[in-house]
């Protein structure tokens, strides 16, 4: 079920009616376990049995991790979770990928095996899920959460569904504790989270799909070169296009959940008013980022053992978040470059020091222009379907080649405005909250962008467009 | 310390949210009314969108005997399903789709092997020969869309209808806010290279998927002429990319087009082997588009070699004074009143050739 269809409002409406109306906590949470699997189960019903499996079994091991008596026997248990949910995922998600790697290197050996091809379905938001899942018994075993006795809370926990498919990637931990009360609605709860849900449906249905969408569609489809002006445009316009998109899912499954009492972390913080690629990644899908930091970075020894393991342990990371974006080696190449910028960035920061001219704000909005840049550029590999692609189009960009023009007036027009609409608000937000914005601006100002909104969301007339998130 | 906190709350704006909201509420509720008077004041009427959903689920209304329309554009304005009802004795499925190639859904039905029933297929050349771009994407995604389609997709579909049987203003094809940015008039650099603008707003559709021309569009006026004018560029076919060579790009159209011969005479061949049926229909066509057609698809061409090829028996327009004498208004389809005479006057020509026994040049005998 999509955030941005007609099933969703009624589904909705119905859910938050039947939740307020019942007393019982207990039976609110059955309630919520079982929407949150119709919520699932609408797109492919047998998927709703892997969830449930991946989940028990993450319940099981989470229980033997903590009633295991010795280390050894800890971690036995815990790299069975592990092993378990990436097993899952490989199988479901990059199955044909290792299979096809597995065939070129034979035939670069000079052996010719034709593997099959496994005709399997991705079960949508497995990523996510599977993330959501594993974050319980990593935690466990971290001793950062403790196990919890009930099946049905931690059911609900990973399948909760303003977050299942396309996150943010919410933790066990931090959103068990959140089972074991009633949720009691603050004074404006409801009124915000409606809020929230308006504009993550206008960020998704009219700034991607309807201003953004066509112009990055049209541009990364093409097979030829492209004149400097569209090949920007196109970046430009995915750039904008997979921020409102992903971004609009987020507040939307913040909102809703807000509407039914819980509260989930901010998973983006006006990342195009970065400077540097570090305050990149602590503002863009900071739920992501946050745990390969937790479960990865950390592990593998982060900064503790000098510049260069550290560099090693960056690009290990950002290798394995590339491929969690997509079974292919676009995906790899994006996330090495921003490994490779983070890497830079560290040792630019280490010969530079605390220099005072680095304070400069005109020199921080010029750090923020070249972060943007970088992270457009970097985009293009994201998006494109393979290298010749992505190749073309960052030539084309960097004015090497020259080629077509393939976008009206109007397209470009409606992207420059709106990319460049979204980096001024950015960074005119960048140290404060929408919150604390809000909070301070005009009523009749929050009735008309409301209003605006709202109607521009009707007009749209959307014809439910997926979520680019969905497909990860 | 690790990221997660036990006790995280989320910050909520302090302010009046129940007054805030139901403001918004009452100003949304006016300003979509307000939007609706003005729609209906322009000439649009309540009408169901042509979806994907739409077309899927009029797909699986398809039953082994049933008889199905496929096409373009021409079958779906064209064909009145309650006069081929009355003259063949079954309603009909409705399956053409504006601006499609019919090929991915002639190959559909001849791969269900459930299906032995009768196909209505217009035959228009120039894009039921088209190999590739948006023509087949439009088959291919209402295609997709009933095999793939999800339990929410379908309700979803279920409550747009409500609303679109209601509503004048839910128009996909001309009243989104995507298509009223197209209206805006500014002036595209010399040289790119744009797509042709699709046609506005001209008729109306049932559940049963029967299109008709709105009678503003039958009428002499601006609307008619902007809809001419919107033929002419979409039937040019357009240049070869930049980035192939002519001559390579000539000739990989030209194996692409051979291949698609080849694949609609597989396709009717298996249809014929189950007991099924195929009549191709030329439906009307004049003006200039008439010339354009003629003159880049002569009846010599594709439609000769189809028809021999395949030995599905064939109905072409201009072979018959009572079908040859109907006008277009805008060139390419009938008046709403003029397709259900047209189809009484189809009929006939339906059960003669439907009687005939096809002989496929591939099977080389009679099914």
């Amino acid at each position: 079920m999509l955030f941005n269809s007609l099933t969703f409002v009624v589904f909705f409406a119905v859910v938050v009616t039947a939740y307020w109306t019942l007393r019982s906590w207990e039976a609110r949470k059955n309630l919520l376990l079982i929407a949150s699997y119709l919520f699932y189960g609408a797109w492919n019903p047998p998927f709703a049995l892997l969830l449930f499996a991946t989940t028990a079994l993450d319940f099981y091991l989470g229980g033997r991790i903590a009633a295991a008596d010795s280390p050894g026997a800890r971690k036995a248990w815990m790299w069975a979770s592990v092993a378990a949910n990436l097993s899952a995922l490989g199988f479901f998600k990059y199955g044909n990928f290792l299979l096809e790697n597995f065939q070129w290197l034979l035939a670069r050996a000079g052996v010719a095996y034709q593997p099959p091809h496994l005709d399997v379905f991705l079960p949508i938001g497995i990523s996510f899920y599977v993330f959501h899942s594993l974050s319980y018994t990593l935690d466990v075993y971290r001793r950062v959460c403790e196990p919890t006795q009930s099946l049905r809370d931690f059911t609900l926990a990973v399948s909760f569904f303003p977050q299942l498919v396309a996150g943010p990637i919410v933790r066990a931990a931090d959103f068990l504790p959140q089972l074991k009360e009633a949720r009691v609605l603050k004074p404006g709860q409801f009124g915000w989270g409606l809020a929230l849900m308006t504009l993550g449906l206008f960020e998704k249905v009219v700034f991607a799909d309807t201003l953004l969408a066509s112009s990055a569609d049209t541009i990364f489809a093409y097979r030829g070169s492209l004149q400097s002006l569209d090949a920007w445009t196109g970046v430009l316009a995915f750039s904008g296009q997979i921020f409102f998109d992903f971004a609009g899912y987020s507040t939307c499954a913040i909102g809703a959940a807000l509407c039914l009492g819980f509260n989930l972390k901010d998973n983006f913080r006006f990342p195009y008013a970065a400077v540097g690629f570090s305050d990149f990644w602590r503002r863009w899908h900071i739920s992501l980022s946050t745990f390969l930091r937790d479960f990865l970075y950390i592990p593998l020894g982060g900064n503790r053992s000098g510049p260069a393991r550290a560099a090693v342990n960056l690009m290990i990371v950002m290798f394995i978040g590339g491929l969690w974006h997509g079974a292919a080696w676009t995906f790899v190449v994006w996330g090495l470059i921003h490994g490779g910028l983070l890497v830079l960035e560290r040792a630019l920061k280490a010969a530079a020091g605390e220099a005072a001219w680095l304070q400069n704000p005109l020199v921080k909005a010029g750090l923020g222009l070249g972060t943007f840049v970088a992270v457009c550029f970097a985009w293009a590999f994201f998006r494109a379907t393979d290298f010749p692609t992505a190749s073309r189009l960052v030539r084309s960009m960097a004015g090497v080649l020259s080629g077509d023009a393939l976008l009206s007036t109007r397209e470009i027009i409606q992207v420059f405005s709106v990319v460049g609409g979204l980096l001024l608000a950015h960074w005119s937000l960048r140290d404060t909250s929408l919150e604390a914005v809000v909070a301070r601006m005009p009523r009749p100002v929050i009735v008309a962008i409301w209003t605006l909104m709202l109607c521009a969301v009707i007009l749209t007339q959307g014809s439910g467009n997926a979520f680019i998130y969905f497909q990860f | 310390m690790p990221s997660s906190t036990f006790n995280f709350e989320r910050e909520i704006p302090s302010l009046p949210w129940r007054s805030l909201g139901l403001a918004v509420v009452l100003l949304t509720v006016a300003a979509t009314a307000a939007w609706e008077i003005r729609c209906r004041a322009w000439g649009y009427a309540p009408t169901l969108d042509d979806t994907s959903d739409l077309w899927a689920e009029q797909r699986r209304m398809v039953k082994p005997d049933s008889i199905v329309v496929i096409g373009d554009s021409r079958a779906l304005f064209d064909t009145d399903l309650d006069a081929l009802e009355q003259g063949l004795g079954q309603r009909p499925v409705q399956l053409a789709l504006v601006g499609s190639c019919a090929y991915p859904i002639l190959e559909n039905l001849a791969n269900d092997e459930n299906f032995r029933g009768t196909i209505i297929c217009s035959l228009l050349p120039g894009i039921f020969l088209a190999p590739a771009g948006p023509p087949v994407e439009n088959s291919l995604t209402a295609l997709k869309r009933y095999q793939k389609g999800t339990i929410a997709q379908r309700a979803s579909h279920r409550l747009s209808l409500l609303l679109e049987d209601r509503l004048a203003f839910i128009q996909q094809e001309d009243l989104t806010l995507e298509q009223l940015l197209k209206r805006l008039p500014i002036p595209n650099r010399a040289h790119a290279q744009l797509p042709p603008r699709l046609p506005p707003y001209f008729y109306t559709l049932d559940r049963d998927r029967r299109a008709r021309m709105t009678e503003q569009a039958a009428r002499p006026g601006e609307l008619q002429e902007r809809i001419k004018a919107g033929w002419i560029p979409l039937f040019t076919p357009p240049p070869p990319p930049s980035y192939v060579p002519k001559e390579a790009f000539l000739q990989g159209m030209g194996q692409a087009i051979e291949q698609r011969f080849k694949d609609i005479v597989t396709s009717v061949a298996k249809l014929h082997s189950r007991g099924g049926k195929i009549v191709f229909v030329r439906y009307p066509f004049t003006g200039e588009l008439k010339k354009m057609e003629d003159a880049g698809t002569p009846r010599a061409g594709p439609w000769t070699r189809i028809i021999k090829e395949t030995g599905a028996p064939g109905i072409y327009f201009e072979d018959h004074p009572e079908l040859a004498s109907f006008d277009c208004p805008e060139w390419s389809h009938l008046s709403g009143p003029d397709s259900v005479e047209f189809t009484k006057r189809l009929v006939p020509h339906l059960k003669k050739a439907l009687s005939t026994p096809a002989v496929s040049q591939q099977q080389g005998q009679k099914p």
